[in-house]
């Protein structure tokens, strides 16, 4: 049983939950840039938050799965269609073989989930499955889809057959207007004061080269008056860079382990599957909150979703 | 350590430590690995950071859990673990900045490999890609830098060297590193326990070979 990619799009590969525990030896977390929508889509398909699905980054994607299954589609795409019909996101939708599934550009919005009934097979590494790029491990041959190939899938008799609707106020609202919550980073106050405060004042746009492992924010530079260098640290995704240029530089799931430039700010934990909606042009404003409040904000979320989820960690 | 008041900077997630030196890092790693609190363990060139879930606690929770840790007991730090020979290949065809770094070492350029083995390094942490190494030189040396223009493609196994401090590739890659030749070992192999070949507080001395001996060099995943 396998599920062929017709069509590839811009950057398709699997991801699922971060690679954990391994960024002492350079190892990147990886998985879902969208967290948050990837769960929703595995949930409609009965499976774990976690689970390794498709994610597809603006251009449209088409496939073709040889046995029928269930699916499930959440995320920025325009349109979802079966043999050319229009389907709803947010529900668990039907296969029979040889249907043709189009799954829209993201508009807005940046990526979008594609949930399959079947186990996908994907390259096992530090106990994790999803695609590192950088590196070209694990996922499907550590790369992006490209046109005909053809991913393994485990028999779907396994899987516990569900029908299932996200419930509306679950649903997230895909946008190109965002707004981010920050916690100070280790270098904003020593020897930048006053930066964070600065950055929160001004809006950004995302830059062109936007990716899975991070992206320019542009708008009027951040004034540095010491020299932008210091030794290694360690960074996350969600943390803010600031680069000799002034202007800051926000890593993604894919971010390095670890970094030369201050640390000025750290996307909270609640707001970073947000960072995977983020495509170039998008615009973000940063709001100031303590560290206290974030995980009072991340603990609030989470018990919003898991009635719905159950187990559910977002990264 | 009984005292020790570290410099912490907390995020929601994870916590930043600055620290004094190599040894108390590699010391807090041990003390904070032994413990099953922290889903990172990150060490730094002059701190280390901690990622916690924060379902499970809270900022402030994390840094007293940090502090009982670094501070509670005196840190043991590790046994030095064995030297690693790393071999290398300084023909330049695989070293193309051996000229540029011997002017700026004022050296001759022929001169370059046997001081480069002349000393033993450390490494200082793994980064930027999985099995990167960071490695620093106890000797004082002149200032290299890095290259005006990073090249779009760095070959898996070159070193390169700013100065004093130097690194080893360990994927094909970008960089800005002067190149000054290439191991034919594998730094990074998913398959193996250990899939890192090095780690942070590891001495390791550089052994010239020849364009021979690279391309034949045993590769791991044709074994």
């Amino acid at each position: 049983m396998s599920i062929r990619v017709l069509k590839a799009g811009l950057q398709t590969t699997l991801q699922g939950a971060p690679f954990s525990g391994h960024r002492h030896i350079g190892m990147p977390a990886a998985g879902a840039a969208d967290s948050l929508s990837l769960a929703l889509a595995n949930y409609l398909v009965g499976k774990p938050c976690g689970e390794i699905a498709i994610e597809i980054t603006l251009a449209e994607a088409i496939f073709e799965i040889d046995q029928p299954s269930s699916i499930a589609v959440v995320g920025a795409a325009l349109y979802v269609r079966i043999n050319g019909e229009d389907q709803p996101h947010h529900q668990t939708l039907h296969l029979k073989a040889g249907d043709k599934l189009h799954i829209g550009p993201s508009r807005p919005g940046c990526r979008t989930y594609l949930a399959i009934s079947g186990e996908i097979h994907a390259d096992r590494l530090l106990g994790g499955r999803s695609t590192y790029l950088a590196a070209g491990l694990g996922g499907f041959h550590g790369r992006a889809l490209k046109d005909q190939d053809v991913i393994a899938l485990s028999d779907i008799s396994s899987t516990k057959k569900v029908e299932r609707t996200t419930p509306p106020t679950l649903r997230l609202r895909y946008s190109d207007d965002h707004v981010l919550r920050v916690t100070a980073g280790p270098e904003t106050d020593e020897p930048h004061n006053g930066i964070l405060a600065d950055m929160c004042l001004r809006p950004y746009a995302i830059g062109a080269r936007a990716n899975r492992m991070g992206m320019a924010l542009e708008g009027v530079p951040l004034h540095t008056s010491e020299a932008s260098n210091m030794p290694s640290a360690a960074v996350f995704p969600g943390t803010i860079q600031l680069p000799p240029s002034g202007e800051p530089y926000l890593l993604g799931a894919d971010a390095q382990t670890t970094g030369g430039y201050p640390r000025i700010a750290q996307v909270i934990r609640a707001d970073r599957h947000l960072i995977g909606q983020l495509g170039s042009g998008s615009r973000v404003q940063f709001v100031h909150t303590t560290a206290e409040r974030a995980t009072e904000i991340y603990r609030e979320k989470i018990s919003l979703l898991s009635p719905w989820l159950g187990q559910i960690n977002l990264w | 350590m009984a005292d020790y008041d570290p410099e912490m900077h907390i995020c929601d997630d994870w916590i930043s430590i600055t620290m004094p030196d190599r040894e108390t890092i590699l010391a807090a790693q041990v003390a904070f690995t032994a413990c099953n609190h922290w889903t990172e363990i990150v060490p730094g060139l002059n701190s280390i950071a901690v990622q916690f879930d924060p379902v499970e606690m809270s900022p402030d929770e994390a840094a007293t859990i940090v502090r009982d840790q670094l501070g509670g007991a005196a840190l043991a730090s590790e046994p030095s673990p064995i030297m690693t020979t790393i071999p290398v290949c300084y023909h330049k065809e695989l070293a193309p900045d051996l000229d540029y770094a011997a002017s700026k070492l004022g050296i001759k350029a022929d001169a370059l490999p046997s001081w480069h083995q002349s000393h033993t390094q450390t490494v200082a942490m793994l980064g930027f890609m999985p099995g990167f190494a960071y490695l620093e030189s106890p000797e004082p040396c002149p200032t290299i830098g890095r290259l005006a223009k990073p090249r779009q493609l760095v070959k898996a196994g070159s070193i390169g060297i700013i100065g004093q401090q130097s690194c080893v590739y360990s994927f094909d890659s970008p960089g800005g590193w002067p190149i000054i030749g290439r191991t034919p070992l594998r730094l990074f192999d998913p398959e193996k326990a250990e899939p890192a070949l090095l780690s942070a507080g590891q001495a390791v001395r550089f052994e010239s070979i020849s364009r021979e001996e690279f391309e034949s060099w045993p590769r791991a995943d044709e074994e």
